[in-house]
């Protein structure tokens, strides 16, 4: 059997608050292939992030292992990149040193560096930005910047945590597209996080669907394998949204999900 | 000229702009803060000139209030240019400053190369903070200025005593503002910086907590140096035999106010002039901090 | 909350381990003082006596006067004269600094003056206040007032000043005419910097308390600091500086309780 890129095994996360523990991920499973693009739903509050989180290695799980490529999981790396929400960019370092941070702590020399930088900020479409500090852009730039930032450091995995949820419908569309394209482009292994069922459906090989706290998996629906929408990758958004395919999935997807929030009330 | 602006406007717009109302409008909103902001210099230029000849007239014309409560404002420049190359209780005006400068710069340097390494320190290190801070709570409370009288006693009258006062008083902001700059770094760039692949402690410092903090810090300093002359004022009216304060104390007791005034003008200047000059450092180090934020 | 991280050491909590080092710190601090000064005698009593020395005398002073009068005495004089001097500033400040955010032309015509009297330091006062009001109560409550009252102007100001407009236009098209609006929607937005600034003010008034009864006074608190360094006797010193280290705690965690009720709908700052 090819080695699986991710591997977690039984994996659960509790947080301690107040001397009591509360169960985040309750045993979840998943094997990941090198390519692939994994992306998870759920209600907010279900544990997405902090599955991401350990993932990236920055919390570590009460029980079960993760594992990349056969080797466990002890800390944060930079062979996992992650793309957080909030953008988490250096304030206080322009586009160009926010990207090159990375590539720094690699021990990648100055020229080569200025040639990796400038080809990803021409990537995301950020040239002319270069010596802007990251308060001067929008969020969707801003945004622009840590997928750079996280592409640039060549990671073997990218994860990314509701990357678009702070922008607004129509920067959210083009950065969809942009980031599909990018996907085509150079072929990395991706796991993203979403609450947005479109989102999903449009950018995912793989849908998972996760259960209200404790995050279980509660369904896994293998968009490419299973040809659910073909040829999607080679569409823009408002193709996709239109196709019959696309919609009876959403209504599938949606039903799981209401069922979920109206079931443990989390509203 | 209110009336031709619009119509500057238009043209400026003319070449391929449409001439709509919203232009119209903003140009007008413009025009009215020009509008208010010179009205605000008039009443401000208005305010002073009413401040200082009110004075002019109480003190010299009316002569309702004595000078040895109130000296007229042009005693105190005629003061000035006396003292400027006449010595008043053992220096000139100059002398003294030096004096005061001298003392307040060393205290408050010796702060700060002293008070933020610590600060940043503390807020890094749990131990050390749980060692530090309990004694820096105990000691806070007390004003720096406090310590004048156990510093004379330990130091003598020289200057190493008024400027372990002022270290002191220019010390505790540093140290504080250090120590929270460093502990209110976001931990999402924390883990933004460990995802990217930084592993030493001491990286993550010096890429993240530090500049993180820089804002909070040079606030720090500028506290510090508020209370640096804040308490070298003290110090010199206490016990000194030279400086603005020593100056201003002697003044007091020969009934000279128009010494005293000029005294505190001079101070006052100084302490803006440092204070605006500090400020222009911090935009410097700091060109991402918004200026709403400073 | 706690999360089991890689993280630095800062992301963490070591909070056992923190109370030990925290009240070991302290204990240690003591026991040096007492080792230094008792037990070894390194450092001369008129240098600095030793802790056992300082209480003794904090606890005879309560019933035997100095000056004028018991250490009761002199905490209450310092007392009478802060609140004295606050209060004045408070009155003064609060209403102008509202005034002056809320009409334009008092602003202009107030500002140039306020920033020319801002900087200098509230102590550089004292000769003058000397030679307006004599060395009694009014040189110390006007030297008081001054430390109080600027911080908490500027607040007020800065408070009313920016409002967020969206607040104030929302309560606009609810039907608020302009003083509803200064009533609903400014003040009570603008009471979180108010009190930062009272609580500033009263910090820098205690200086300024201790800095005028140092100078020139009979009774006091400052007073009694200068004494003792007056007459070598530092334990009378460090007296003073410990009761007015306590005076200020309690004032600031008086502010800081009132600060609570007040700002009640205030979302506490996380890292507290
Ligand atoms: N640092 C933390 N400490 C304690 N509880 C946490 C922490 N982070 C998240 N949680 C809790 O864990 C659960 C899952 O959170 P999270 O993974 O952020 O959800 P999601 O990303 O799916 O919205 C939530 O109930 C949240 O309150
Ligand atoms: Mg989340």
């Amino acid at each position: 059997m090819q080695q699986d890129k991710i591997f977690a095994d039984h994996v659960s996360v509790a947080y301690e608050k107040d001397d009591e523990s509360l169960l985040a991920v309750d045993d979840v499973t998943l094997s990941i292939q090198e390519g692939e693009f994994v992306v998870i739903v759920g209600p907010s509050g279900c544990g997405k992030t902090t599955f991401m989180n350990t993932l990236a290695g920055l919390v570590k799980p009460i029980r079960g292992k993760v594992f990349m490529d056969g080797k466990q999981i002890t800390g944060p790396s930079a062979e996992r990149g992650v793309v957080f929400q909030q953008f988490a960019l250096f304030p206080w370092k322009t586009v160009f040193e926010n990207v090159e941070f990375g590539l720094k702590y690699r021990g990648i020399p100055k020229d080569e560096r200025r040639e990796i930088v400038r080809k990803y900020i021409r990537m995301v479409k950020l040239e002319g930005f270069e010596n802007s500090f990251p308060h001067e852009l929008s969020g969707g730039m801003k945004q622009r910047v840590a997928i750079a930032r996280v592409y640039a450091n060549m990671p073997q995995i990218l994860l990314m945590d509701e990357p678009f949820g702070a922008l607004d419908a129509q920067t959210r569309t083009i950065m969809q597209e942009d980031l599909s394209e990018m996907f085509m482009m150079e072929k990395r292994t991706v796991v993203f996080i979403t609450h947005s069922v479109d989102e999903a459906i449009y950018l995912g090989d793989r849908v998972i669907i996760m259960t209200a706290r404790p995050g279980k998996f509660k369904k896994i629906i293998n968009v490419t394998a299973d040809c659910l929408i073909p040829n999607r990758r080679n569409l823009g958004y408002d193709d996709v949204v239109n196709l019959k395919a696309f919609r009876d999935l959403k209504r599938e997807l949606w039903g799981l999900i209401k069922a979920e929030i109206v079931e443990k009330r989390i509203l | 000229m209110t009336e031709d602006a619009p119509k500057t406007l238009l043209y400026e717009n003319g070449a391929e702009g449409k001439i709509c109302l919203t232009n119209i409008l903003g140009n007008l909103m413009v025009e009215t803060r020009k509008i208010r902001s010179r009205k605000r210099v008039i009443l401000s230029v208005l305010s002073v000139i009413v401040v200082l000849g009110g004075w002019f007239v109480l003190t010299t014309v009316l002569r309702w209030v004595p000078p040895a409560f109130l000296p007229p404002p042009q005693n105190i420049l005629t003061d000035f240019f006396r003292l400027l190359n006449k010595s008043y209780v053992g220096h000139t005006l100059i002398g003294h400053t030096l004096v005061s400068l001298q003392i307040v710069l060393g205290g408050f340097f010796l702060a700060v190369l002293i008070g933020i390494p610590l600060g940043i320190m503390m807020g890094w290190f749990k131990r050390i903070e749980a060692i530090v801070d309990p004694m820096f709570q105990l000691l806070r409370p007390i004003p720096p200025l406090a310590w004048i009288p156990l510093s004379l006693l330990w130091f003598g009258i020289g200057i190493s005593s008024k400027i372990f006062v002022i270290w002191l008083s220019a010390f505790v902001p540093c140290v504080i503002n250090a120590y929270t700059g460093i502990r209110l770094t976001e931990p999402l760039l924390v883990k933004a910086a460990l995802g990217l692949g930084v592993k030493r402690q001491w990286d993550l410092l010096r890429e993240v907590a530090i500049p993180s903090a820089l804002p909070v810090i040079l606030g720090g300093v500028r506290i510090g140096l508020g209370s640096a002359w804040m308490t070298l004022v003290a110090a010199e009216l206490l016990a000194s035999d030279a400086g603005l304060g020593y100056m201003m104390q002697m003044a007091r007791r020969a009934l000279e106010p128009s010494i005293i005034i000029l005294g505190m003008l001079i101070i006052g200047i100084l302490g803006a002039i440092m204070a605006r000059g500090l400020q222009m450092l911090e935009k410097r180090i700091c060109p991402w901090v918004m200026d709403k934020e400073r | 909350m706690s999360m089991k991280a890689f993280g630095p050491q800062f992301l963490e909590r070591i909070y056992r381990e923190k109370v030990v080092l925290s009240l070991s710190s302290v204990l240690g601090f003591i026991f040096c003082w007492y080792l230094i000064t008792d037990v070894l005698g390194l450092i001369p009593a008129l240098f600095l006596p030793s802790p056992e020395k300082v209480f003794f005398t904090i606890y005879e002073k309560i019933f035997i006067p100095v000056g004028q009068s018991t250490l009761f005495g002199h905490v209450g004089v310092s007392l009478l004269r802060i609140l004295v001097g606050t209060t004045i500033a408070l009155c003064l400040a609060i209403p102008l600094g509202i005034l002056m955010g809320w009409y334009e032309d008092l602003d202009s015509v107030m500002t140039p003056i306020i920033e020319v009297l801002r900087p200098i330091p509230p102590i550089a006062w004292i000769p003058l206040a000397i030679l307006w009001f004599g060395i009694g109560l009014g040189s110390k409550v006007f030297i008081i007032g001054i430390g109080v009252f600027f911080p908490t102007l500027i607040n007020t100001y800065m408070g009313v000043k920016f409002v967020d407009p969206i607040l104030i236009k929302a309560a606009q098209t609810l039907g608020a005419k302009d003083k509803d609006v200064l009533r609903e929607v400014i003040l009570p937005a603008s009471v979180p910097l108010i009190v930062a600034g009272i609580r500033i003010g009263i910090g820098l008034g205690m200086m300024c308390l201790v800095a005028a009864e140092m100078v020139a006074a009979s009774s006091g608190l400052g007073f009694l600091i200068m004494l003792g360094g007056d007459n070598l006797k530092p334990e009378l010193s460090i007296t003073g500086m410990i009761l007015i280290g306590i005076m200020g705690l309690l004032a600031d965690t008086l502010i800081l309780a009132v600060e609570k009720k007040v700002v009640y709908w205030k979302k506490e700052s996380q890292n507290g």
